[in-house]
């Protein structure tokens, strides 16, 4: 019976101890004092050889009880040491969580001419209009002639043109003046002549020149054409896709106006204003004459009107059978007016701490 | 065109100046200011200087009391020419007076001044300083001294569009105002009355180039007194920025403003053998202009000579020798029709536009030429003591045909998208002059007024009408088509994606003028011949030729930005290079533009942060970012071949090589850093990379929708390797015969090592490499296989040994 006394003390024993034990060390010393091959209950299970025969099974019984009693006191014994390095852990030093976030590059900034080309293109896309573009040295005939402007025409005056000498691009004298595009009107040509019959919906930015450098000037610039050719497309038309262009991008609220005006390649023409993306409209902000519209409410944003018939001649079509609007607008314009950018020259400085912020 | 409304109001009723400038907007006449004239004038009023007393500290100053209005007011006076009683200007406190400081409340030598007596000078009316302009006696005090003295006005800026030029004049801008308010206009009456002799008695006229003169009508005025016009039409010249020069030379003026039709006007006894003949300019002529320069003519000039000479370029400016003078006692008077595009390039070739050529260019009423010239006549006249000799010396080779223009009833609606009924119609076309000359059920034939040059056909026709009603009245609605929703073209699908991976790397995007300095190309070498397309009339040095190549408008935004102390710049450009067209061009664009994507990359690799960062960038950075281009292109099979083109770095530069499927090599593009000496040319510092792709070439090697390759189902086995080779030998041998092992699914190079223990010469390769079999699970001993096999071609094929 002195078996069963010694493994009791011995539970009595572990118990103490393990309660008391403070880290892993001291659990797994105590795992192999009493639970290893030379551990105490091993040591005790070693004496059953001369006990009885009858005693063996309760021994037995109780050296299983007690190690199973030492096994699960280890297993919760861990587990306290683990949740208290844990706790302990959890209420430790906070890390700094303002110092800056980790990049590895700053991201790239798209040019704001470029952001608004596509703002506007999607609109347009969205419309089911097509992308075209064209060439931007281009031949007189496309850029004027096509569209209604002769040579000796004053309405040439609206638009000072550059010119490229024809024998620097191996060109015979005689086959028409080479110029840089005014306007991305020839594209509408080019276009049309392209698809060869209506229907047809195109939108066409690019880059444009004129002969003029100041303040508000830059002689590249970049426009976005338009063109719809088809039967029966007619002025309420024109003026429905661009009172819905307009709300798309600047904003639901905005209002369109339409105003006669004059483009050899249009007719009627007309000038398209929209309500002052700065004050609403109103003319006023904060009291004082709005800047932007000058007061007006209104700003000049778009060129437009129904397709000459003479320029659906020029590129085979009837206009007794089909009617069309086209329109055009300045891309820095648009820019200016959406990110109220006041001064036309940034754009073209590329100055990254400008770029930077689009 | 400035209208002043004082003198339209000659001639129709007007509506409020603010309302008038909405109505004449909204009928096509774009009113861009209203400007009052007599503005700089505010402040100042009539004031009767009622006593005055010598100032007690000056004695050159005087004490004055002055009624302004308000009853007396006191005012200190240093000017003498005037009198008790008499009327003056005062600018009255808070007047901003012409020379740009502000009258205010003072004390003069410790007497108190309420405003300023001015002189004419100080008011800006005339040069004279002499003392205090001296008012009509009559003149109420406190009376704006702009009402005083009959320049109150108020003047609308215009923008007349170049197909109207019958709005180029006050009666034009009339009759539109006429026919938006409903008014009638009141035309002038020329009150013409004519003696004997004949003015064909002293005047001969004849016409040799009827193509460049359509007509040309002349009248003479005899026993002129040449003088200063009177105030009245001073005025309304100056309103108009028309200065005022002699009574015969303001009428001519004042009609070509009031009817558009430009006149000019001959001292008859300087004409020689008193005799006009309309001709073309011989070779090598010359004149003197009004203008005093001497002019060398062409042949396609239309002149107006005497027996002897040139004395006027036709439609344009006037000749110094048959000039207007103050001795001039015979007048001859001009009214013409000049053929508009033989004046326009008279203009041009001689940089002139003026008041004449501008409205002939444009076409003047052919109907209005007599009418204008017996106005201008009378005029004269009137204001000279002259006579108008008996009729009008008038020659008419070209005699215009009325034209007709058919309207269907329907047309209107069909373009405008709204009903417009006959009946608006034919109103509306009546109101501007239109005469309907026959009408039936479909349609009605109008006879289009004179002088509507720009009308002549039936759309015109609907615009007529739809401006006259306002385009406001016409509804909103989008097209009816219906056709395909058109994708993306792929190459701009493939610049979006482009630029995404850019901006992914850090690059914002450059804009920049396709024009360059000539010098901006020259330091990146012949480029094939390639140097720009010179443009015929740059405007300036500097954006003088169309690019061959992006990069240095790119290499001139970074020294740009080194400049604003911006040193971490990574920048890229897409836009075309232009080049002359080679042989076999296809479409009929003039010159060859190639659309290229460029950039440039300066600084440090990654930002300076608190944990990291402040190496350089260099080669192999851009090369990741054009790697990642790539990548989100679906562009596979590029090698990045040594040497790149005489502007980079000869040590430090590649070409990008796309293998097409077919086998064929396509050169994508160039990247390196920039040249030293090219680096040098554009101010900067070493250090510059930069890359040119051109990207027709990457829209053929671009795969947008690629496959995939499911899942891997077996485990790999993983092996490092490291070899040490001659620094000679390029990476991407190592790795392709890595790669050659079939069993390897993939192999990244994570170091590259030179210095001790590697021996001089050499360098140290390590490699991660994935071993996998798709359909089996490798066992070691096969990766070992695979392992060895890799080690000896490596062995055999570039002298590699295994590093233990």
């Amino acid at each position: 019976m002195d078996l069963v006394r010694d493994l009791e003390a011995l539970a009595e024993g572990a118990r103490l101890s393990i309660a008391s034990a403070s880290d892993d060390r001291a659990l797994e010393e105590l795992r192999v004092r009493f639970l290893g091959k030379k551990g105490e209950i091993s040591a005790v299970l070693r004496g059953m050889g001369q006990l009885a025969a009858e005693e063996r099974p309760r021994v037995g019984e109780v050296a299983n009880r007690v190690r199973d009693e030492v096994e699960s006191l280890l297993v919760l014994a861990r587990q306290r040491i683990e949740d208290a390095r844990l706790e302990q852990e959890l209420r430790g030093s906070r890390i700094d969580v303002t110092l800056p976030g980790r990049r590895l590059l700053p991201r790239g900034h798209r040019h704001p001419v470029t952001r608004t080309t596509e703002e506007i293109v999607a609109i347009f896309a969205r419309l089911g209009y097509e992308v075209a573009s064209g060439p931007e040295i281009e031949l007189d005939w496309y850029n004027f002639e096509a569209l209604n402007i002769p040579a000796d025409h004053p309405a040439r005056d609206m638009q000072d043109t550059f010119y490229v000498d024809g024998a620097a691009i191996g060109r015979p004298e005689g086959e028409g003046a080479v110029l840089l595009r005014t306007h991305t009107s020839p594209i509408q040509i080019r276009a049309m002549k392209r698809a060869g019959s209506p229907p047809i919906r195109v939108v066409a930015p690019g880059r444009v020149y004129r002969s003029d450098y100041d303040q508000t000037h830059t002689p590249m610039f970049h426009q976005v054409e338009g063109i719809c050719v088809g039967p029966a497309i007619t002025f309420a038309d024109l003026k429905g896709t661009l009172a819905a262009f307009a709300r798309a991008f600047f904003g639901a609220g905005t209002r369109t106006r339409v105003r006669p005006s004059y483009f050899p390649f249009v007719e009627p023409g007309a000038e398209v204003d929209v309500s002052c993306s700065i004050c609403g409209g109103s003319g006023s902000r904060s009291g004082a004459r709005c800047g932007t519209c000058k007061g007006s409410g209104w700003l000049e944003v778009l060129g437009s009107g129904m397709v000459h018939p003479k320029v659906l001649e020029n590129v085979g079509f009837d206009p007794a059978a089909v009617t069309g609007f086209a329109f055009g607008m300045g891309v820095e314009r648009m820019a200016m007016l959406k990110y109220g950018i006041a001064d036309l020259r940034l754009f073209y400085e590329n100055d990254l701490r400008f770029l930077e912020q689009f | 065109m400035r209208i002043s409304l004082s003198w339209l109001a000659a001639y129709v009723p007007l509506p409020p100046a603010e309302e008038l400038a909405r109505r004449l907007t909204a009928v096509g006449l774009e009113v861009e200011a209203v400007e009052r004239v007599g503005a700089a004038l505010d402040g100042v009023v009539a004031a009767r200087i009622l006593s005055s007393e010598r100032h007690p500290g000056a004695e050159k100053l005087a004490v004055c009391q002055v009624e302004a209005g308000d009853g007396p007011v006191q005012v200190v006076c240093g000017a003498t020419n005037w009198k008790v009683g008499d009327v003056v200007p005062l600018a009255t406190p808070g007047t901003r007076m012409p020379a740009g400081h502000r009258i205010d409340r003072a004390s003069l030598r410790g007497v108190d001044s309420h405003g300023m007596l001015c002189s004419a000078k100080e008011l800006a009316l005339s040069e004279d300083a002499s003392g205090l302009l001296i008012l009509p006696g009559d003149a109420v005090p406190g009376t704006p001294l702009a009402r005083v003295l009959g320049i109150e006005d108020v003047v609308l800026e215009v923008n007349v569009t170049p197909n109207r030029p019958d709005a180029l004049s006050h009666l034009g801008i009339a009759r539109e105002v006429a026919a938006a308010t409903g008014a009638a206009v009141a035309y002038p009456d020329a009150r013409l009355r004519q003696q004997a002799p004949p003015a064909s008695a002293s005047l001969r006229v004849s016409i040799e180039a009827p193509d460049r003169c359509y007509r040309y009508a002349a009248r003479v005025v005899e026993g002129v007194r040449i003088g200063p016009s009177p105030a009245w039409l001073r005025q309304r010249l100056e309103a108009c920025g028309v200065r005022s020069i002699s009574n015969v030379v303001d009428a001519t003026n004042f009609v070509l403003l009031e009817r558009g039709q430009p006149l000019h006007a001959f001292d008859l006894d300087k004409v020689a053998g008193a005799e006009i003949v309309v001709r073309m300019a011989r070779v090598g002529e010359k004149m003197v202009t009004l203008d005093g320069v001497e002019r060398t003519l062409s042949p396609d000039d239309l002149v107006i000579a005497d027996r002897d000479r040139a004395s006027a370029l036709a439609g344009v400016m006037g000749g110094g020798d048959s000039e207007i003078s103050p001795g001039t006692t015979r007048v001859l008077i001009e009214s013409a029709w000049f053929e508009p595009t033989g004046v326009r390039r008279t203009a041009r070739r001689h940089a002139l536009h003026t008041e004449a050529s501008h409205r002939f260019e444009r076409g003047v009423d052919p109907e209005g030429v007599v009418a204008a010239l017996d106005r201008c006549a009378a005029m004269v006249a009137e204001l000279s003591g002259g006579k108008v000799l008996r009729g009008a010396v008038d020659v008419h080779p070209h005699r215009r045909r009325p034209v007709d223009v058919v309207l269907h009833w329907a047309r209107p609606g069909e373009i405008l998208g709204m009903p417009v009924s006959r009946k608006e119609a034919r109103i509306a076309l009546l109101a501007l002059g239109f005469e309907l000359r026959a009408s039936g059920a479909k349609n009605g034939k109008f006879r289009v007024p004179s002088w509507r040059l720009d009308v002549t056909r039936e759309e015109d026709l609907v615009e007529e009408i739809v401006r006259l009603r306002g385009y406001d009245a016409i509804p909103e609605t989008l097209p009816s088509i219906v056709s395909d929703t058109p994708a993306l073209p792929l190459a701009a699908q493939i610049i979006e994606r482009t630029r995404l991976a850019l901006e992914g790397a850090g690059f914002s995007e450059a804009v920049n003028f396709s024009f360059v300095a000539p010098g901006d190309l020259t330091p990146l070498g012949p480029g094939n011949g390639r140097t720009g397309i010179p443009l015929r009339n740059p405007i300036s040095a500097d954006l003088a030729v169309m690019r061959s190549s992006l990069v240095p408008s790119l290499l001139k935004v970074l020294a740009y930005n080194r400049r604003q102390r911006v040193e971490d710049a990574r920048l890229y450009e897409i836009a075309s290079t232009y080049h002359p067209r080679g042989e076999g061009a296809v479409d009929d664009a003039p010159a060859l533009e190639e659309l290229h994507l460029s950039g440039v990359a300066t600084g440090r690799r990654h930002p300076v942060g608190w944990s990291a960062g402040g190496d350089s960038i260099d080669f192999h950075d851009v090369k990741g970012a054009l790697e990642a281009v790539l990548e989100t292109l679906g562009v596979e099979g590029v090698r990045f071949v040594p040497g790149g083109g005489t502007w980079l770095h000869p040590r430090s530069a590649a070409t990008m090589e796309w293998t097409a499927p077919d086998g064929g090599v396509v050169p994508l593009g160039v990247v390196g850093e920039i040249h030293p000496r090219v680096a040098a040319a554009f101010d900067l510092s070493r250090g510059v990379l930069a890359f040119d792709l051109s990207l027709e070439a990457l829209n053929r090697a671009a795969r947008l929708l690629t496959g995939h390759a499911g899942v891997p189902r077996f485990p790999a086995v993983l092996r490092d390797l490291a070899v040490v080779v001659a620094n000679e030998v390029e990476a991407r041998s190592v790795l392709d015969g890595v790669r050659a092992e079939p069993l390897v699914e993939d192999v990244t190079l994570f170091d590259v090592y030179k210095g001790a223990p590697i021996p001089d010469g050499k360098k140290n390769l390590a490699m991660a490499i994935r071993y996998r079999a798709a359909d089996r699970t490798l066992t070691d001993s096969e990766a070992d296989g695979a392992h060895a096999r890799i080690v000896e071609r490596l062995k055999g094929e570039l002298g590699a040994e295994l590093r233990g």
